[in-house]
């Protein structure tokens, strides 16, 4: 037998350092999730605790100096009609916006997995509303649905359905102004849901919708009996998206309506920034913001859990 | 040889021009319409014209000056205002040995960078607002000392002015208010003249009339918002305070719920169904300025602005729109200030020697800034614009005819802070940034509640606000 005599190289120590992080796999973890952390922290977190801070506190715009009011605000915040108003139209906003949000963006959905030509230019034009900043939309929004310029008014007048020199007034009656809001608001959402919808359709396995067809299921059958079961967890988180997104968005309202008319479209993330910003008064406005919590809380949870049976059953 | 190319406005324009030009038209229109009033080019002066443009005087500081100055104000709806600041307020650091920065912030802006700034402890050393900054007085110098210096040198300052920057319950200036600007009637000759009405109505009643009237042979509406804009804010305090009432007295108690209150919301009601649409439900603070200058509204409650942008864009309606005064109710005749020019120096301003220097310096060419607003800009010292009367007798920028605003030179005496008859107070200020006055107005005119109904609704967050403010000890009464 023979011994050779083998020399090991020795590993240069930077090389054996990079290797032993690279293999430490709970630093790396720790590494990797820093970032969010630090975001959650610096952006949610400290801004949630400050909020809940000033709904106890008598903060102004102009006086950030800390003095406890106990439930002071809470109290004159539930004395206030507006609130309430704001309160029922959060309500109305997100329920309608939701039902639309899932149902159009499920439709969208299907037809971006469809194999067709000009899909990717067809891709890029349903993103657009998502990619666009929402104050941009917003006003390009605000003219259209002008008071006397509106080219929808035009477009009605062409084919008769107004009469000449009439105007729908789309942002001046209270009805049509919530309708306008939550069209607005779905229009930009849409995208989102599709694209998270669409992810859910494109993992759903080929051969069981094969399978389906060979046993002569037809399209609304296999939609209905294979395709949304298989989806339903997708489509509930992208209905939790829809309703967080939708509860705590006041862009659309501010561009649009500034909450009127007559505060029908005012909804408690706008109220929160009148009363708090241009009001001043801080400590009023963090509890109109706070009361969305529990009310987020509870709508995340539930959809969690009816995911969670879907998925168990 | 210019084949191909297009003729646009008498010459030959290359194609890249004319794209410039329709870009530059392009962003001019969407800042025009994002704006509370409406906005125009660089200003035109009338060769003819007597007025000549005010010298820029100077004054060595008290103190010897130095460091930084950071200044913050809006975007003038009057552009030609800016270009001349900016110059204005650096040549005056270079003389003082100040490095002066000016930034300006569209005036929406501007109350939630306040807000951010003094949260933060840190930012701007003196920054200018359109409205009363009372809900920032804790934070803030009390600038009494500089008020008094201004008051030695150039006499009384206008009362409007001081009721919209002082704390009469905390005896403190929370602001420096050396200029404000009028809110007269804006109508259109060719509609009011077959009613009955060439010079324009004088009062509530003719207002009435009249726009019914042209709403009835003419089809065009009447312009008032009551809208959750700073616009209907404007001209619904000054229906109410016609009639006598108003949301506090002299000693900052609320007064809304009164039958004076109750009549000036049935005389709306009846106005609006008279004479016209939803769309005022519906308006931004642009809204009443594009209707006009588009022909569209016989009468809307504004400053000059958005006739100036006609007189550029559309010469035509600018020389069709006149001017009134407050028009009187059975009261009293008054407007609010369209503009009031508040300046606060936050405490945490490192430059406030140089700031309140640089305010003085300002005030005493208050002129200037008059005229290169083009008349917009009115001074709290009536003093220091002593060619006013010139100016506005013989527009120096082409008003057709040239004394169309003449009747400037009187608009004290109808005007007032809002607030009226007691100061423009952190609580003035939340009822007015929360819109409860339109409101007040809209719900009873769309039938929502009877006129008492809605008063007396509003009455209940009026008081919940003084009484919140008030146990902060920044509201008497």
């Amino acid at each position: 037998m023979t011994v050779t005599d083998q020399r090991v190289e020795p590993t240069p120590v930077k090389e054996l350092a990079r290797r032993t992080l690279a293999d430490r796999e709970g630093a790396l973890a720790w590494l990797f999730l820093l970032p969010s952390v630090v975001y959650i922290i610096a952006l949610v977190a400290i801004p949630f605790g400050l909020a809940i801070a000033f709904a106890f506190s008598d903060v102004s715009a102009g006086d950030p100096s800390f003095d406890w009011a106990g439930m002071v605000n809470f109290a004159r915040a539930f004395d206030d009609p507006v609130f309430w108003r704001s309160l029922g139209n959060t309500f109305v906003f997100t329920g309608v916006s939701m039902v639309f949000i899932v149902l159009l963006g499920k439709v969208l959905a299907n037809i971006l997995v469809a194999d067709f030509r000009g899909k990717w230019v067809v891709r890029f034009l349903v993103l657009l509303p998502w990619t666009t900043p929402v104050a941009l939309s917003s006003i390009s929004w605000l003219w259209l649905l002008d008071s006397i310029y509106s080219p929808i008014d035009w477009v009605l007048r062409a084919v008769g359905l107004l009469g000449k020199g009439e105007n729908m007034v789309w942002l001046g009656e209270p009805g049509l102004a919530m309708t306008s809001v939550i069209a607005v608001h779905v229009w930009r959402l849409v995208p989102l849901a599709a694209v998270i919808l669409m992810a859910g359709l494109v993992a759903i396995p080929r051969d069981i919708d094969e399978a389906a067809k060979v046993d002569g299921a037809g399209y609304w059958r296999r939609m209905l009996e294979i395709t949304i079961p298989l989806v339903a967890p997708v489509i509930a988180v992208s209905a939790l998206f829809g309703a967080i997104f939708t509860f705590t968005d006041m862009a659309v309202v501010r561009v649009l309506t500034r909450g009127g008319p007559n505060d029908a479209t005012q909804v408690l993330s706008s109220w929160a920034f009148y009363r708090g910003i241009d009001g001043g008064d801080v400590a009023g406005g963090a509890a109109v913001a706070l009361f969305l919590f529990p009310l987020l809380l509870a709508v995340a949870v539930g959809i969690l859990r009816v995911v969670r049976r879907i998925e168990v059953d | 040889m210019n084949e191909g190319v297009p003729r646009v406005f008498g010459r030959p324009r290359t194609r890249r021009e004319v794209l410039r030009a329709a870009a530059a038209a392009a962003m001019a229109a969407s800042v025009g319409g994002a704006s509370a009033c409406a906005s125009e080019e660089s200003p035109t002066v009338d060769p003819g014209a007597t007025g000549k443009e005010p010298e820029v005087t100077f004054a060595e500081p008290a103190t010897k000056l130095s460091g930084d100055l950071k200044i913050l104000l809006w975007s003038h709806f009057v552009p030609s205002h800016d270009t001349w600041f900016d110059k204005f307020a650096q040549e005056w650091g270079k003389r003082v040995g100040v490095n002066v920065v000016v930034d300006h912030v569209d005036q929406a802006q501007i109350p939630t960078r306040i807000a951010a700034e003094i949260q933060a402890g840190e930012g701007h050393d003196v920054i200018q607002y359109i409205a009363t900054l009372s809900q920032y007085e804790p934070s803030v110098l009390d600038l009494k000392d500089l008020v008094d210096e201004a008051s030695s040198r150039w006499g009384e300052q206008l009362e409007l002015c001081r009721k919209s920057s002082s704390n009469p319950s905390t005896g403190k200036f929370y602001a420096y208010s050396p200029g404000w600007v009028p809110d007269p009637g804006n109508f259109r000759k060719s509609l009011w003249e077959p009613v009955g009405f060439p010079q324009g109505p004088t009062t509530w009643d003719e207002l009435l009339t009249g726009a019914t009237e042209i709403k009835k042979s003419q089809n065009v509406q009447l312009g008032l918002g009551m809208s959750q804009e700073i616009d209907s804010n404007m001209v619904l305090r000054a229906l109410m305070w016609s009639f006598g009432a108003s949301e506090q007295d002299e000693n900052e108690r609320v007064t809304l719920n009164s039958p004076e209150t109750v009549a000036a919301v049935e005389y709306m009601t009846n106005l609006y169904k008279q004479a016209m649409t939803p769309e005022v439900f519906s308006w931004n603070a642009a809204s009443n300025n594009q209707g006009l200058v588009a022909g569209k509204l016989s009468y809307v409650v504004n400053s000059i602005s958005a006739w100036r942008t006609a007189q550029e864009s559309n010469p035509d309606i600018a020389d069709d729109t006149f001017f009134v005064p407050a028009l009187r109710g059975p009261k009293a005749a008054l407007a609010a200030q369209h503009v009031l020019y508040n300046w606060i120096v936050p405490e945490h301003a490192t430059g406030a020697d140089a700031a309140k220097e640089f305010l003085l310096h300002y005030t005493a060419n208050f002129a200037s800034a008059t005229y290169h607003s083009k008349l917009y800009d009115f001074c709290a010292w009536s003093d220091l614009t002593p060619d006013i009367g010139d100016w506005l007798g013989d527009d120096p920028f082409g008003a057709k005819p040239a004394d169309k605003l003449a009747f400037l030179s009187d608009a004290v005496p109808w005007s007032a802070n809002i607030g009226h008859p007691g100061p423009a107070s952190t609580a003035i200020g939340e009822v007015f940034n929360t819109f409860v006055i339109p409101n007040m107005f809209a719900r009873a005119v769309r039938g929502e509640a009877s006129p008492e109904q809605a008063v007396a609704d509003a009455e209940r967050q009026v008081s919940s606000i003084f009484d919140k403010w008030r146990a902060a000890g920044l509201v008497g009464g």
